[in-house]
């Protein structure tokens, strides 16, 4: 399965991908996402599953389930969105609470063992060259600590650059 | 001098992010510092919390690592700071930040730090100084043990050099800093934890490792 995280408005979503997209679940903003209040509870009181139950409470579970992750995100400090960082902030069950050193560095733990192809898109108008680097560093920190593979990082200065994005 | 003190964690109590300003408080405490504290913990601030904000003179951000960057609530403040700290059009307002992570190292909070630099350069800020801290799952339990020694030795000296920085309105080079605790002690003691709160929540042991 393909998952797909993006903070698009739906006009400019539908612009951009006219066509149903195959296997593939779409993770947009319904405005009604709760923030991550670090209660841990995805860990040690419903594992793998994030105890807010609102529709973004089994991330851990679709990540899980995907072979290959896109993220469509507008840059910000060299981050990802409000909203897109709010997704992924709630996506810790997917790793397990125990650490492994890792290129003598702590990580956590896999709780999965699927293989995951990252793939992000940043898009802003004025996103200047330190927040690219910053953004690129992001990713692949992302990378080692959600254990996916980085296949693709790119910037667009506007939404409409995405149009005709092959997936 | 006008400080604020803002505590990013979205924790009501016992967070590290508190304990690690608590410490610093201690340090640059003054007749002439007017400290304000602020807690962030949801994705939205008031207009009266904006505007008290764009009157201080030193900012300094607390928060905890959120999946090597800044936690989603934060960074909705963030940019409804930006709007506003671009409009009043305050440049000589000057920002330190301390990053905790739950992992042993402090310089996994690198890129916290670097985002934080960059929302500076976005709003017209002054960037200060940015301190990466690791091992902060230990922290609340540290909270008695006296700043600068025990496993907060290195701690106690890199908080000491940031509130002279901050006293003298200067900048500094990030520092990361590691406990004085080794690693796998650290590493046993989180799992031993994790261990204990699950049972602890009624679950096994084995359920730690639960898929869905």
């Amino acid at each position: 399965m393909r998952l797909l995280i993006h903070d698009l408005e739906n006009e400019e979503f539908q612009r951009i991908f006219p066509n149903p997209l195959d296997e593939t679940m779409i993770i947009s903003n319904s405005d009604s996402i709760h923030n991550c209040i670090g209660c841990f509870g995805c860990w040690v009181k419903t594992p793998a599953a994030c105890l807010i139950r609102d529709e973004y409470g089994d991330m851990g579970e679709h990540m899980s389930k995907c072979n290959e992750l896109i993220i469509i995100s507008k840059c910000c400090y060299g981050g990802y969105s409000p909203f897109i960082k709010n997704v992924v902030d709630r996506s810790i069950p997917y790793v397990h609470p125990y650490f492994v050193i890792e290129s003598g560095e702590m990580h956590h733990r896999r709780r999965y063992k699927n293989h995951i192809d990252l793939k992000v898109c940043f898009y802003g108008e004025n996103i200047t060259e330190k927040e690219k680097e910053t953004a690129e560093k992001l990713v692949k920190a992302n990378s080692i600590n959600l254990h996916c593979s980085v296949s693709n990082i790119s910037f667009k200065h506007c939404i409409s650059e995405m149009e005709g994005l092959i997936l | 001098m006008k400080i604020a003190l803002i505590n990013g964690s979205p924790k009501p109590d016992n967070s590290a992010s508190g304990c690690i300003l608590e410490e610093l408080k201690a340090y640059i405490e003054s007749e002439n510092m007017m400290i304000s504290n602020y807690n962030f913990r949801k994705p939205q601030l008031n207009a009266e919390e904006i505007e008290k904000l764009t009157e201080e003179d030193v900012l300094i951000f607390a928060f905890p690592l959120y999946v090597d960057g800044i936690p989603s609530h934060l960074l909705y403040c963030l940019t409804q700071l930006e709007e506003a700290f671009i409009a009043v059009n305050k440049k000589d307002i000057l920002v330190y930040t301390l990053v905790n992570c739950g992992f042993y190292e402090g310089h996994q909070n690198r890129l916290a730090i670097e985002m934080m630099e960059n929302w500076c350069v976005k709003t017209g800020l002054k960037w200060g100084q940015g301190v990466g801290i690791g091992a902060g799952g230990m922290l609340q339990s540290l909270k008695n043990v006296p700043a600068g020694s025990g496993p907060k030795k290195n701690l106690g000296e890199v908080i000491r050099q940031l509130s002279d920085n901050i006293k003298n309105c200067g900048t500094g080079e990030n520092t990361f800093v590691t406990p004085n605790f080794p690693r796998f002690a650290y590493k046993l003691a989180a799992e031993m934890g994790w261990r204990t709160s699950i049972k602890a929540n009624g679950l096994r042991r084995k359920d730690l490792f639960l898929k869905k």
